[in-house]
């Protein structure tokens, strides 16, 4: 590990086994946070003065929730990970947590408050958030324990069948609103499985099997289908506008871009330009090398979730940092390629860097479980 | 890596099995992050011009262009020639009626009444084109219709949505077909083409204005308009009354009569403004390729692509201006000017017509086979007699008569402010030899233009002022201020006071008791020359029959000039006799208009006695004696001149 030096190697020999802290990571979604901030200050400035008077209000309200998730991250790395094992009332936590999940995801769909055609958030009290955002870390949770408990099931394909049947009513709530969620969670627990399998051939016919479900899924939902449409015809389509605004700024973004604060695409061009689609302004105002260069943070980031999963001290742990992996990566991937076109639209906040509380947090909180495996990690052995 | 149990809760780890898998996964997610950056790349490469455009284009725009309305052509006493009338175009929005189903019926209802139209159709329009924004329904609606419909839109305003309107000019012609060939028409809205559209074009065109906005440095938008600035008014000298009384004798005539080519030409001698110029029947304004008054509609099928332009040339063609022809017997009238001019001849001059000459290989005939006998000078005019003519000319000699036929504004042009117009052609000095000359005194062998012909007439009867014919009196903007005027066409002097009034007294005696006794007009005291000439090949006996006069006879207030081309009757197509008639029935219903009034017969104290008998006169060109001479023509043959 790169942050041991020889004198904290000596100091553990001396004393009780030193608890490692795994500061890189922390540092690195300080810094992509910190990045966040000040691209959404670009960016959002110019919304915010029109329609609130206020060129500060999302760079205020990202703070707030930049804050509250760093003290959720390190509050939760704190804890063991394994007290989600405990058992209350005979059942375990972890169990809990996820049936709490399903039946929020229940909620939403009834008392859901609703923005863009989908009603994909909870109101409790004073505090609104998207439940499926939690039901990834329920997810993530109990796919790992289910998991961790018997790898050996999943060699075969009924195995691995029991084990997305678990997570299917989560699953198929989230699907009702939320495909790209869905999509995340299905490709959570398929990885999880994955890793753990010994035998790989019947991974690629279940894949198979899920794309063919997707696409029916997508087709069955006229706004899904529209989706498509717009995204094989951008340029004329009705509905490709937000993507074909994204697509000018990349374009007109250039390979080093027009400078920070420089963007003309986010002066009311592209809706929704400081949440999803900040990617896009990124690229405009730092360019395609600035663009590549926080999908190389991206990866630095993964390859250190990465490294944590290998050294996880149990199979628990590591199964949880893969989930966590999992997620980001994917939410990466299909956000940045949503902003080039590449996939038809759908709504997914670039982690850590775009606007929105829910997300921000969430994310957080799971980096907070990767640190708590992390603190585990048995460094002298390895 | 070796598994140590050191946990008891934990003992499995993850296995190298594993790890490979993980390391996998990590693998293609890095692929994908590759395959991301390669798009970037591809959409920067592929799209980097054509995007960056679009966003520079939304750092300021244009909204709309604000199109300005092409000036207005009027008569002499204003009365609309050609108008650019605003009318509106009807956009439907189907995307906003069809945004609620509330909107959909009133707004319907409402087109369907005001714009008179089905229903049904209105609705397969909003089923066939939901997500359009932009549907033209209607077009040229005339602002009535849009006043009812804003009055339903205002009674229902909350449910009648997604109706606007855009306007734009379109000409119109009030006229029709009258002065055709002088208004001319426009292509495409603001392209002039013919007539005063075309050569006042860009007086009458005005600028379009803009509306638009930009970002300012606070990032506000801002919005600018620039208003449009409307064509300016072009007053012409025309009158659309004298127009149409002229038309309507040229129609009149052409029921009776068929002909090549027949033009017409009203011209106030004492300014050079045209009053009215026709040519054939001319064309309807409104429609300039309707070809329906020349062929009928199997004709026309049957033409092909060539055919059919060819024939809209014809009927575009102004025959006043772009046409040539020999002028015949009224050029004797310049020929005598030129004589009293030099001092060559007197009014008292007299000749002795013997009815035929030989000069050199050619023999020429006067047009009374038998010959004129003594004659005076004015007799000479009267009944146009060749061989005083060619008595005359030969005093005048080649120099002096060619200088005096550009003297009179032959061969150049006018310089009227018509498009299309021709030089005619001369013979140079240097062929004008005996034969050339003799032919040319009495207007045959060269090619002129009426307005040629009709500007140098006027100059000899309005004391000796040569005016430059026009037909645009001025020029006003939208602010009333007068931005062009023509007043500056007096061009120089052709004859003295006395040439003049001595034209003036041999063209009387001509209508009164000469060759053009038919012109007379009951009442008044007109004055002119007859003209007929040989046309092209001497033996096909094609002849250009003319009558160029004016009245009163002592102080012209207006001048006529009738051509007809190659007359279509046996009896009559050497006559002048249907050109004199033409302009009497004119000429009787312009000069009271003029507020010409009549009078009794004016004493010019050459009381004719003489025994010449008036008639037709015909002024044969050169005949080839049998077995002499080398079959060419001396003259030359009419040519017509190129348009535009």
């Amino acid at each position: 590990m790169t942050t041991l030096t020889r004198e904290d190697m000596d100091r553990s020999v001396s004393t009780k086994p030193k608890q490692y802290y795994d500061y890189t990571l922390l540092f690195l979604i300080i810094f992509l946070v910190g990045f966040g901030i000040v691209m959404i200050s670009s960016i959002s400035a110019y919304n915010a003065t029109k329609y609130y008077d206020d060129a500060f209000l999302f760079v205020k309200g990202q703070l707030q929730y930049a804050v509250l998730g760093l003290v959720a991250m390190v509050g939760i790395s704190m804890f063991d990970y394994h007290l989600v094992t405990l058992r209350f009332l005979r059942v375990r936590l972890v169990t809990w947590f996820y049936l709490i999940c399903v039946a929020m995801q229940l909620a939403v769909l009834f008392v859901g408050h609703s923005t863009n055609g989908s009603s994909r958030w909870l109101e409790l009290g004073p505090i609104r958030f998207q439940p499926s955002e939690l039901t990834k870390i329920a997810v993530i949770l109990l796919a790992a324990f289910v998991v961790q408990k018997a790898p050996k099931i999943l060699d075969h394909f009924l195995g691995f069948v029991f084990v997305m049947a678990i997570f299917a009513p989560a699953i198929g709530l989230v699907l009702i609103e939320n495909l790209s969620t869905a999509i995340i969670l299905v490709g959570i627990v398929f990885v999880i499985c994955f890793i753990t399998s010994r035998k790989k051939g019947y991974y690629f016919i279940s894949m198979g099997v899920l794309v063919v479900g997707g696409a029916l899924a997508i087709f069955k939902v006229s706004y899904r289908a529209e989706r498509i449409d717009n995204w094989l015809h951008v340029e004329t389509a009705d509905g490709g506008y937000q993507i074909l605004q994204g697509l000018y700024a990349i374009a007109s973004g250039g390979w080093f871009g027009k400078g920070l604060g420089n963007s003309i695409q986010k002066l009311g061009y592209i809706p929704e330009v400081h949440t999803d689609m900040i990617f896009s302004c990124i690229c405009e105002e730092l360019g395609i090398f600035g663009a590549v260069c926080l999908l190389a943070l991206y990866a630095i980031l993964l390859w250190r979730i990465f490294l944590i999963g290998l050294h996880a001290p149990d199979l628990f742990g590591s199964l949880i940092v893969c989930g966590v992996f999992v997620q980001i990566a994917l939410q990466v991937l299909i956000n940045v390629a949503v902003v080039t076109n590449s996939i038809p639209a759908t709504g997914i906040p670039l982690p850590f860097v775009s606007y929105g509380g829910s997300s921000l947090i969430f994310t957080m909180m799971e980096i907070g479980m990767v640190l708590s495996v992390a603190k585990r990690i048995d460094y002298g052995n390895s | 890596m070796a598994v140590r149990k050191q946990r008891k809760k934990s003992k499995k780890r993850l296995t190298r099995k594993m790890q490979k898998n993980f390391l996998l996964v990590f693998a293609v997610i890095v692929g994908l992050f590759l395959c991301l950056f390669i798009r970037m790349a591809y959409i920067r490469a592929s799209k980097g011009t054509e995007y960056s455009n679009a966003v520079l284009s939304h750092q300021s725009y244009v909204n709309s262009s604000l199109p300005y309305a092409r000036g207005t052509i009027t008569d002499r006493n204003g009365v609309q020639l050609a108008v650019s009338k605003r009318v509106y175009n009807v956009i439907l929005d189907p995307s906003v009626v069809l945004s609620d189903e509330k909107f959909k019926e009133p707004t319907l209802n409402a087109l369907a009444e005001a714009f008179s139209l089905n229903k049904a159709e209105l609705e397969q329009i909003l089923t066939d084109n939901p997500e359009s924004a932009y549907y033209v329904l209607l077009k040229d609606q005339p602002y009535e219709l849009i006043e009812t419909y804003e009055k339903l839109r205002e009674a229902n305003h909350k449910v009648v949505k997604g109706v606007w309107f855009e306007t734009e000019y379109v000409r119109e012609y009030p006229y029709g077909s009258s002065a055709s060939h002088v208004i001319g028409y426009t292509n495409k809205g603001n392209v002039g083409t013919y007539g005063i559209e075309q050569y006042y074009n860009s007086y009458l065109n005005g600028k379009n204005g803009r509306e638009a906005g930009y970002y300012d440095a606070e990032l506000n938008l801002v919005k600018k308009v620039w208003e449009a600035e409307d064509g300016d008014t072009v007053v012409s000298t025309i009158d659309i009354y004298l127009q149409n009384i002229v038309e309507e004798k040229i129609r009149e005539f052409l029921t009776e009569y068929s002909c090549e080519n027949i033009g017409v030409v009203l011209m106030n001698p004492n300014n050079g403004e045209i009053y009215a110029m026709a040519s054939n029947e001319g064309f309807d304004l409104n429609d300039p390729r309707n070809l329906d008054a020349y062929y009928t509609a199997e004709e026309q099928a049957a033409m092909t692509d060539e055919e059919q332009l060819a024939a809209l040339n014809k009927m575009w063609r102004n025959f006043c201006v772009s046409d040539t022809y020999e002028p015949g017997s009224t050029f004797k009238l310049l020929t005598v000017s030129a004589g009293l001019e030099e001092s060559l001849i007197s009014t008292g001059s007299s000749f002795y017509c013997e009815g035929a000459r030989k000069l050199g290989k050619w023999t020429i005939h006067c047009n009374r086979q038998s010959g004129h006998g003594s004659l005076s000078l004015t007799e000479s005019l009267m009944f146009s007699c060749n061989m005083a003519m060619m008595d005359i000319s030969a005093k005048e000699g080649r120099a002096l008569f060619r200088y005096y036929q550009e003297h009179f504004g032959l061969g150049s042009k006018t310089g009227l402010d018509l498009p299309g117009e021709a030089a005619g052609i001369l013979i140079d000095e240097d062929l004008l030899n005996e034969t050339e000359l003799a032919t040319s005194s009495f207007g045959q062998g060269f090619n002129v233009t009426m307005v040629q012909m009709l500007s140098a007439y006027c100059s000899l009867v309005n004391g000796g002022y040569y005016y430059q014919p026009h037909v645009v009196k001025e020029i006003v903007n939208q602010d009333g201020a007068t931005v062009f005027e023509n007043r500056d066409s007096l061009l120089h002097c052709t004859v003295s006071n006395s040439t003049s009034e001595f034209i003036k007294q041999a063209a009387y005696m001509t209508v009164e008791s000469g060759t053009a006794t038919p012109a007379k007009v009951e009442g008044y005291l007109v004055g002119g020359k007859t003209g007929t000439a040989q046309k092209g090949n001497r033996a096909d006996k094609k002849y250009v029959v003319s009558f160029i006069g004016g009245a009163p006879a002592d102080d012209p207030e207006v001048c006529i000039y009738v051509v007809i081309d190659e007359i279509h009757d046996e009896t009559l197509y050497n006559s002048s006799k249907p050109a004199t008639q033409l302009t009497s029935k004119i000429l009787a219903q312009v000069l009271p208009y003029l507020g010409v009034y009549p009078e009794g017969d004016i004493d010019y104290g050459v009381e004719y006695t003489g025994d010449q008998e008036s008639g037709d006169e015909v002024s044969e060109g050169p005949v080839e004696e049998d077995g002499e001479g080398d079959g060419s023509e001396p003259s030359v043959t009419p040519t017509a001149a190129p348009e535009g």
